[in-house]
Parts: structure tokens; sequence; C-alpha cells
């Protein structure tokens, strides 16, 4: 994780890019088990915030991005668990493995997401390893 | 562009890897699943097999049982089947049908026998039953259509005698679907030959019984369960064609003839 942003945000701007975090942990919360919901709200929160400065954009872009990557993953989870309890699929060692697999991801995500709101509401930049990079492609100032 | 391609197949590659690796660690065995669903279908098997018992009427006749264990003896140790573990059961019915209950009881009604003009086609019945066993259709057919929690509650004795008896009916007079139809009749092509027991038996009997246009007034329940009969036909005989080998009787001719007069006589 990278902490250097080229301006240093004020108070008003750090607390709107930490609530961006705290919209998707809120999310994951409320939207287990559908991996769809806390994409949304943070799209939701995206799109709220778009015309906003170039921090409270950026860590925006960060948190979406985050949450589209885990969309697949769980989406996959959910529903080859939904085959498993309703349809043919067997709970075989594969699937607890990638559900083991998956819930690890989801806590390294959890954990980083707690970490960046606390981070960014001090006014502290947090970049993440590859979604630092991938944010810095999508959010120009 | 290209670092963040780079740190995507990390990230990825590292969640693959870990998928891998934890797919070696049995964790059937750790979360007790594989004990469970042993256990459930087992009480599942008794309660099936209780509500058979006193609801119809079981041929004791040792000479039946024997000649019926005689075929059941060959096809499972070619084909390296716990021959203990099926419990062979012959029921006293008109309806030409077989079906497979779950903790591997295999049922076979008179009316079938009767309706086999040799042990080939009934040999051929009896895999179609075991392969649905040995792959585990017939748990796979309640969980989708009964229900985890509600077999679940069935094994626990939490149901009523009209669930256990919707749920019999489910697996003596439904069909499995396509897929799982497909995949019995090839492997008990597989049992068949490996049993040196010709399949074309099998593939008439299905062709046969597809153009009698009186199955439905002879309740030829095993038939109208299994719907596409002459295509399966078609399919076995093109699986079978290849093996030249040669196919061994299981019963004398005498034998058989008198089990079908047996079955004539119950």
């Amino acid at each position: 994780m990278k902490n250097e942003f080229y301006y240093q945000p004020g108070e008003h701007e750090a607390e709107r890019a930490s609530n961006s975090y705290l919209m998707s942990l809120i999310a994951i919360i409320a939207g287990l088990p559908l991996p769809i919901i806390n994409l949304l709200a943070t799209l939701i929160f995206y799109m709220g915030n778009r015309k906003s400065t170039y921090f409270v954009r950026w860590h925006c872009t960060q948190a979406l991005l985050s949450q589209l990557s885990l969309l697949f993953v769980n989406s996959a989870g959910f529903w080859w668990t939904v085959s498993v309890i309703w349809g043919d699929e067997q709970a075989t060692n594969k699937y607890f493995a990638y559900i083991i697999s998956l819930i690890v991801l989801n806590l390294v995500e959890f954990i980083s997401t707690i970490y960046s709101a606390i981070q960014v509401r001090k006014g502290k930049h947090v970049s993440w390893w590859l979604y630092g990079d991938l944010t810095d492609l999508f959010c120009k100032q | 562009m290209k670092k963040i391609i780079f740190q995507l197949l990390i990230l990825s590659g590292v969640f693959l890897a870990c998928w891998f690796l934890l797919s070696n660690i049995d964790w059937r065995n750790i979360f007790g699943t594989e004990e469970m669903s042993e256990n459930t279908e087992k009480k599942l098997g008794e309660i099936y097999w209780d509500y058979f018992d006193s609801h119809e009427q079981i041929v004791k006749d040792p000479y039946v049982t024997k000649c019926m264990d005689s075929l059941l003896t060959r096809i499972c140790t070619s084909n390296a089947i716990d021959k203990e573990k099926i419990k062979l059961h012959v029921v006293e019915s008109d309806e030409v049908n077989a079906f497979a209950l779950p903790d591997n009881h295999l049922v076979v009604y008179t009316g079938l026998i009767k309706e086999c003009t040799d042990e080939t086609e009934l040999c051929g019945v009896m895999c179609h039953e075991i392969a649905h066993l040995e792959l585990n259709h017939i748990m796979r057919k309640l969980v989708k259509e009964v229900g985890l929690s509600m077999l679940i509650s069935m094994a626990g004795g939490n149901s009523s005698s009209e669930i256990i008896r919707e749920a019999v009916k489910l697996l003596s007079s439904s069909a499995y679907d396509r897929k799982l139809e497909k995949e019995a009749d090839i492997n008990a092509v597989d049992y068949l030959i490996k049993a040196d027991i010709n399949p074309e038996g099998f593939a008439n009997f299905l062709y046969t019984l597809s153009l009698d246009k009186t199955s439905v007034e002879k309740s030829v329940s095993w038939i109208n369960t299994h719907p596409d009969s002459e295509e399966r036909s078609k399919y076995i005989l093109d699986k079978a064609k290849n093996n030249k080998i040669k196919y061994l009787p299981v019963l004398k001719k005498d034998t058989w003839d008198e089990l079908k007069e047996k079955c004539y006589e119950d």
C-alpha cells in the first residue's frame, strides 16, 4: 500500500472518501449472501460523488473496483452453493476449497477496507496493491 | 498497463493456487458431510423399505430369490461392485417395473420378470438400476425434488406417512432427468459387457416395449418412466456393437423358464 497523495485533502474530503469504504462495508453485511448488493451500493455512492474532488473520486473508484473483482468470485460461489443445495451439484472437496478461498479473499478485502476507511478519514492516502494502479488508470484529475 | 496485467495475473494465480491446494484436503471428512449423507441415506433407505415391506407382497420363494441372486452376483463380481451392500427385493406385482431406493435397495417386480424374454433383458434393466445406485442418482434426485431439509427431517423421523408415500412414488414411478438416464444406460452397457452378458438384450427390451401399443394398458411403468426408449435402444446398440466378446449365460434355459413360471404362480 502507498501512502502519498499529491495534495493534502481537507476534513470534509477525507470524511466523504472514507465513507466510500464504509458504504461497501455496510453493504457487505446487508447484502450477504447476494454479492451484487454491495457492488450496487458502492456504485450508487460512486455516481453520487463522481463530480466531487479528486481525492474523493479516487477513493470511491478504488472501493468500486475492489467490489467489482469480488463480484465475479462471490457470484460463482453463490450460484455454486445454490446448485449444491437445490440442484444436481454435490458438495465436493473442490467446492469447499473454493468457498474457503473465497472467504479468505473476502476477509482480506474486508480488513483492507476497514484499514483504508480509518486511514482515509485521518486524511492519509491509501493506495492498494493492483487496485491503486487500476484506479490511477480510470480516475483522471 | 503491463504492470497492472502482471499484478492481475499474480492475484488470479494466487487465488487459483490457493483453491487447488485446498482442494487436496478432505473437507468432506473434516466437516462430516460424508458421514452425514451416508447416515441420512441409510435412514431414508430404512423408512422407504419399511413402507414397501408393509404395503407390498414380497416374494420369499427361495427358487426366485436364488435365481435373482445369481444374476446379481454375476453383475457385481464382474464389475467390482460390493454385492453385499445391494439389497435385492422381488415384489409380487403385474406392473412391469424395477427401481432403486436409497441405501442400495434394488426392487424388481415379478411383472418385469414375466415381460422379459430372456435373462439378458432382465440383467439390462437390473444393470441400469445398479448404475443409478452406483452413480448416486437416487440421493441427487431426492435432494432436487424433495429438498435437503425435508430429507433430513424425514431421516429424523419427523414426517407423516403421506409424505413418505409421495416420496416412494417419486422414486418408483417418475423418471430421472435425461442426462442421468443416459449416464445410467451407458454404465449399464459397460456392466453387461464386463459381466459377459449380451447388451443387445437390454436394447431389444427397450425397443420392443416402445413399440408395444398396449404398454399403457399393461401398466408398463418402467417404460412410462423412462421415455425415448427407441432412441435409448439405438445408443445402447451403438455402444455395444464394437465389443465382440463371448457372452456366457448365467442361468440355464430351464432355470430361466422355471423362474418365469414361479413368477406366474405367485
